[in-house]
């Protein structure tokens, strides 16, 4: 039921709010779609194996958001995947708390995937060596979302996300980041973000 | 760690235009222009002539916003030496206060150029900034808004305003800023386009008919705003699947919506020649035009 995030969706997400350290910034966590839920896989946790980093600056308008998410769910279906939850960093750095933008779209990827979640990053926590997570996860309980204790077990690895996030950070390799916003200014911009990607995979 | 010029093989006079091109495009790119400014100010200053307080002036803001306060106060000590009244300066020492969250002496700071001349501009501006810091939005707006009303022709203000209202989805008065800028500002592609992705936001059928009609006029200004083909496709797609309209006017936005597809789909193969990964979000782009065609009829 929580989810679980690698290595990969956690390092892009932080090299996100790096990369546009002054404005908010936004973007979605996919998973992998499993079959069929087996009666007792209530409490396994679910894996967001990637993000897909969205926006910067203005996150409160309509448009091109529909297009992100209806884009990013063709993709999804093609590589197995599914829209698992939902990432924001504000704007200011002592403001952490999921606002109604969050909220919105989360209860639009809840209509399909019950137990989406929010992950709110922390940005006054943010620094080049990354010792601690520094997320906020919230889950839909009664028709609110409440923060959840961040732990180790929120990570697939986090030893291995906390050096990969904290090489790539030094390496400024935010610079090369691929958000949906830089994809509708240069088309030949790809936000599945190949490159990191394959940066990640090496320090592996 | 090697020097920009090692690493990029640039002169001194390339590094001091880069800045100015940087400088003229109001870019935020802090990062690169301190790295490119810091080694330009300590290794050439002197064969800068004038334009070395300008370029710390324009290092001195981008080292503030990569918290390298040693580079900013070095910067502002040359600027206070060389301009010791300077109104202009004295914003910049305001604007180091903000960055260490010293919110209160840097107000008193620009509290003191405006005694001196009530018609400074830049203070007011940064008295308004702190309050977007602080979180103090409604204050924000409404001290905004008394500013604009003194100096109406302040296109930066009516954006920022507008963004403001934007982030607490008051859709309207964000229309509204951005009517402004439009008046002023008519063959702007970007703020005809943002207007119409504000009035998409506010929904119903008339603002989404107006919608269609701001992206297709962002389209005329620039034909290549992504922007604005996805905005048109969505907000004629929206129109011609509303139980509420004629078959005229479906009729109408299907084939608004057709031609802004195919525009889609071309737009997509030109950009997806050469690269094998981009195949993929272009399958995907012609697969979610399919997908709301069918949802349209």
């Amino acid at each position: 039921m929580p989810i679980q995030l690698t290595s990969q969706a956690y390092c892009k997400m932080v090299l996100h709010a790096a990369k546009y350290s002054h404005c908010a910034v936004n973007g979605l966590l996919v998973a992998e779609k499993t079959k069929e839920k087996k009666k007792d896989s209530h409490g396994e946790p679910i894996l967001c194996v990637d993000c897909v980093p969205l926006f910067h600056g203005t996150l409160a308008l309509a448009p091109m958001l529909e297009v992100a998410l209806t884009l990013i769910d063709t993709w999804c279906k093609e590589n197995n995947y599914v829209i698992a939850g939902y990432y924001q960093a504000n704007e200011r750095s002592q403001d952490s708390r999921p606002n109604q933008v969050a909220e919105k779209v989360a209860a639009r990827i809840s209509e399909n995937f019950s137990e989406a979640a929010i992950v709110m990053v922390d940005n006054s926590r943010l620094t080049m060596s990354c010792f601690e997570p520094i997320v906020h996860i919230y889950d839909h309980h009664e028709n609110k979302w409440k923060g959840r204790e961040v732990t180790f077990d929120c990570f697939e690895d986090w030893s291995e996300a906390q050096k990969i996030t904290s090489a790539l950070l030094e390496g400024r390799s935010y610079e090369n980041l691929i958000d949906f916003d830089n994809h509708l200014d240069d088309l030949r911009n790809d936000w599945t973000n190949p490159v990191i990607n394959k940066s990640v995979l090496d320090l592996c | 760690m090697a020097s920009i010029s090692e690493m990029y093989d640039v002169g001194w006079e390339e590094m001091r235009d880069k800045l100015r091109k940087w400088r003229e495009d109001n870019c935020r790119n802090s990062e690169q222009i301190v790295d490119v400014g810091e080694e330009l100010i300590s290794e050439h200053s002197s064969k800068l002539g004038d334009d070395v307080w300008i370029i710390y002036e324009q290092v001195m803001i981008a080292a503030l916003d990569c918290s390298r306060d040693d580079l900013a106060l070095t910067c502002l000590q040359e600027l206070r030496k060389q301009f010791p009244d300077s109104h202009r300066v004295k914003r910049l020492s305001g604007m180091r206060l903000e960055a260490l969250e010293r919110y209160d002496e840097a107000n008193k700071h620009y509290d003191s150029i405006l005694q001196d001349d009530p018609t400074n501009t830049s203070a007011r501006k940064r008295k308004i900034s702190i309050l977007k810091a602080q979180g103090k939005t409604a204050e924000a707006i409404r001290e905004l808004n008394e500013y604009l009303e003194q100096f109406v022709g302040d296109q930066e203000a009516w954006h920022e305003l507008s963004e403001l209202y934007i982030n607490e989805h008051d859709y309207g008065k964000a229309a509204f800023c951005l009517e402004e800028l439009m008046m002023s500002n008519p063959h702007n592609h970007l703020y005809c386009e943002q207007y119409a992705e504000v009035k998409y936001t506010q929904g119903g059928l008339e603002n989404l008919e107006l919608s269609r009609k701001y992206f297709a006029q962002a389209l005329r200004l620039n034909n290549r705003n992504m922007r604005a083909l996805f905005g048109l496709y969505m907000s004629a797609s929206h129109i011609a699947a509303s139980p509420k309209v004629s078959a005229k006017v479906k009729k109408d936005n299907m084939k608004y919506a057709g031609w802004a597809a195919t525009q889609i789909n071309r737009a997509y193969k030109l950009a997806g020649r050469g690269t094998k990964e981009s195949k993929c979000s272009m399958k995907a782009v012609e697969e979610m035009l399919e997908s709301m065609q069918i949802t349209m009829s």
